[in-house]
């Protein structure tokens, strides 16, 4: 029983040790850079979360198509930038010009052609 | 045993995923008195949460009992800092869960809540602090200190000082992104025992439109017209004025300031709309006649010419010359960029009418107990529909519907909302093309104020596509700002549904996207009966 036991917790130790992409179907790419991997299988992430001038994205797709990037203000969520991407499945190394943008607090979003959201994050233009 | 197992794993599991880091709030100093200085720390603790490299906290004040003075970074050397504010909206938590749960309640704002996140509050500013660090923060690493100074709470319309600051969310990440569970020291800050107050403090509420208060300033004067009293207004439109005597009488004014950077927001074309009609209809100034406005005051402000002769087809035209960046050769006084026409008075008779002519009564007189305190009302010239200026509240500064002999109604107060599509892309060609895409029906004029990046792109062209009995307009307002739209003087021909504007600009450097290269400001419509039509974007 003492074996049957300590055969079970090691089995859950090592389960739970285990990284979840082992579990997934390994979709890495070696050029994007560590602040910009996405762990999951869609989402939109910012290089920085304090951004000046201009600002790394990656945008990682679950198919080929069109999508939106939108940009909306912090508070009142309201859109103020919007652009169309003809994009790749997987990684998509984009970036974010916010010079014009005004110093404030944004959310920047992934939705499909139709608007229907895949990723947030928020960022702030300082 | 195999309880005795599970238990193991249970906790184990309990362990690995409720470690949890907090938000401290808290006074640096004691304060006891109206007008004292409030220092309040925000504070990161790590408890058992994971390293925290990303900090962001959004918490809320009350603007009618604190006011800010400035905030100083704690962050640690080689971090980034920034600070966000916006006066006037309040934060509502996420329905049926725990307030005190930071990191549920910023995935709800994040990701669930969309326009319902924050609601207008006007009694409430938000602020947002952000900290990057590339390493992890100290366990008990502030973030900032923040000065507020202390309000009287007389006619503020809160009996105490209770939760006058409350945290909201907090956004705390690990180097990979990773979300840290967080929680909050306290539901919201309270004061006890302050006292003082109508005491001699004489405050001053103005009353604008325009949501940035912090860009108006007051001045008073007393009866041989000699300055004794400026200043600004905090983020709540309120001044606190002291050394004023009871029993004498003052004069007030507000002012806006000239360097502002939206006043090229101000006259639109529903102001150009209803300005029109006017001049087609009326003419005929306070006396009422065929007028179209709903207020006399509509009659000044919409004089940009300046003749003192009521709203003409010389008004009109003036404005439209205006927005199409034409010079008329005449001097106007019609807000814009770097150019104000300020007209202020008294809340209470503000835009009254006696004996035919618009009054801005500005004088007041201090009385012991009972007069401490002015609504001061402030107005923009050209800005009919008050976009950025008060609306009379007074009963004699309306034109009663009888004064009406037109069948339409044109007022500034209908407004309706219509979604249209903006959007931009890069084409075959490597331009990029930025598309203003509409299905409204019925609009006479629109106008969009398209914000673009001068560095990256330089504008080539503007494809209309509006009709063919359209006024079309486009012109650089100003360096990288540019100013598109449409106009039908006769009040009956409609912008052409589909994509009436596509403006072609070619980038000054390899891109591969225009996230964030182009964003719109003003973005509205306007129907022949003077609706205005509010665009909104999904």
């Amino acid at each position: 029983m003492k074996k049957l036991l300590l055969l079970l917790l090691t089995f859950t130790i090592l389960i739970g040790c285990a990284k979840d992409d082992e579990f997934l179907e390994p979709i890495t790419n070696e050029e994007i850079p560590q602040s910009l991997q996405i762990k999951e299988l869609i989402g939109i992430k910012l290089e920085n979360t304090i951004v000046t001038d201009r600002v790394a994205m990656n945008v990682k797709l679950p198919l080929d198509g069109k999508y939106r990037i939108k940009i909306r203000h912090g508070i009142n969520n309201e859109l103020i930038s919007q652009e169309m991407i003809d994009a790749e499945e997987g990684d998509n190394l984009l970036r974010v010009y916010v010079a014009s943008l005004d110093k404030s607090g944004y959310m920047i979003q992934l939705t499909d052609e139709f608007h229907n959201i895949l990723g947030n994050q928020s960022f702030v233009v300082n | 045993m195999k309880k005795i197992l599970l238990l193991l794993v249970s906790v184990m599991f309990t362990l690995s995923s409720y470690g949890q880091s907090s938000i401290d709030y808290s006074p640096v100093n004691t304060v006891t008195q109206v007008g004292d200085t409030l220092i309040m720390k925000f504070q990161y603790f790590k408890v058992d949460g994971n390293d925290l490299t990303l900090g962001q906290l959004d918490f809320e004040y009350n603007n009618k009992l604190l006011s800010y003075i400035s905030h100083e970074s704690q962050a640690p050397t080689g971090a980034s800092f920034a600070r966000n504010n916006w006066t006037g909206y309040k934060y509502v938590p996420k329905a049926d869960s725990d307030e005190d749960d930071m990191d549920v309640q910023y995935i709800y704002w994040r990701d669930e809540a969309g326009n319902n996140s924050y609601e207008a509050g006007a009694d409430w500013s938000v602020e947002r602090i952000t900290i990057q660090s590339a390493s992890a923060l100290e366990n008990g690493q502030e973030f900032v200190k923040y000065s507020f100074k202390i309000k009287d709470k007389f006619n503020s319309g809160y009996s105490d000082y209770s939760d006058i600051i409350k945290v909201n969310w907090a956004n705390y990440q690990e180097s990979d992104g990773t979300q840290i569970q967080t929680t909050r020291s306290k539901d919201g800050q309270d004061l006890s025992g302050i006292e003082g107050g109508n005491a001699g403090a004489f405050v001053i509420n103005l009353k604008t439109a325009n949501s940035t208060k912090t860009d108006y300033s007051y001045t008073i004067k007393n009866g041989a017209g000699e300055s004794v009293a400026t200043g600004t207004f905090d983020e709540s439109g309120q001044a606190s004025v002291t050394g004023l005597e009871n029993d004498i009488t003052y004069t007030a004014e507000a002012n806006l300031a000239e360097d502002v950077d939206y006043l090229d927001e101000v006259v639109t074309v529903s102001d150009l709309a209803l300005v029109f009609a006017e001049a087609i209809g009326a003419g005929s100034g306070p006396s009422g006649g065929s007028t179209t406005f709903d207020y006399f005051i509509q009659d000044i402000m919409g004089d940009v010419v300046g003749d003192n002769n009521g709203v003409d087809f010389q008004d009109s035209y003036e404005i439209l010359a205006y927005l199409q960046g034409v010079d008329s050769s005449n001097t106007n006084l019609i807000t814009q960029d770097g150019q104000t026409e300020d007209y202020s008075g008294i809340e209470s008779t503000y835009g009254a009418v006696a004996n035919d002519v618009v009054t801005f009564v500005k004088s007041f007189t201090p009385t012991d107990g009972t007069t401490n305190a002015i609504d001061l009302a402030h107005g923009l010239r050209g800005d009919v529909n008050f976009s950025h200026s008060w609306t009379p509240s007074v009963e004699s500064g309306g034109k009663s519907t009888s004064a009406r002999q037109s069948s339409a109604r044109y007022s500034k107060t209908q407004s309706e909302d219509a979604n249209i599509d903006l959007i931009s892309e890069i084409n075959d060609e490597g331009q990029v093309v930025f598309s203003i895409n509409s299905d409204v029906e019925g609009m006479v004029g629109s106008q969009f104020n398209i914000v673009y990046d001068p560095n990256v792109l330089s504008l080539e062209n503007v494809i209309f596509d509006t009709g063919n009995t359209m006024t079309n307009f486009s012109n650089i307002v100003q360096n990288g700002i540019v100013r598109v739209g449409s106009f039908n003087q006769e009040l009956n021909s409609t912008v052409k549904e589909g994509t009436p504007y596509k403006l072609i600009f070619t980038p000054l450097e390899t891109i591969d996207n225009t996230s964030g290269l182009i964003s719109f400001r003003v973005k509205e419509g306007v129907k022949a009966d003077g609706t205005k039509i509010n665009f909104i974007i999904q």
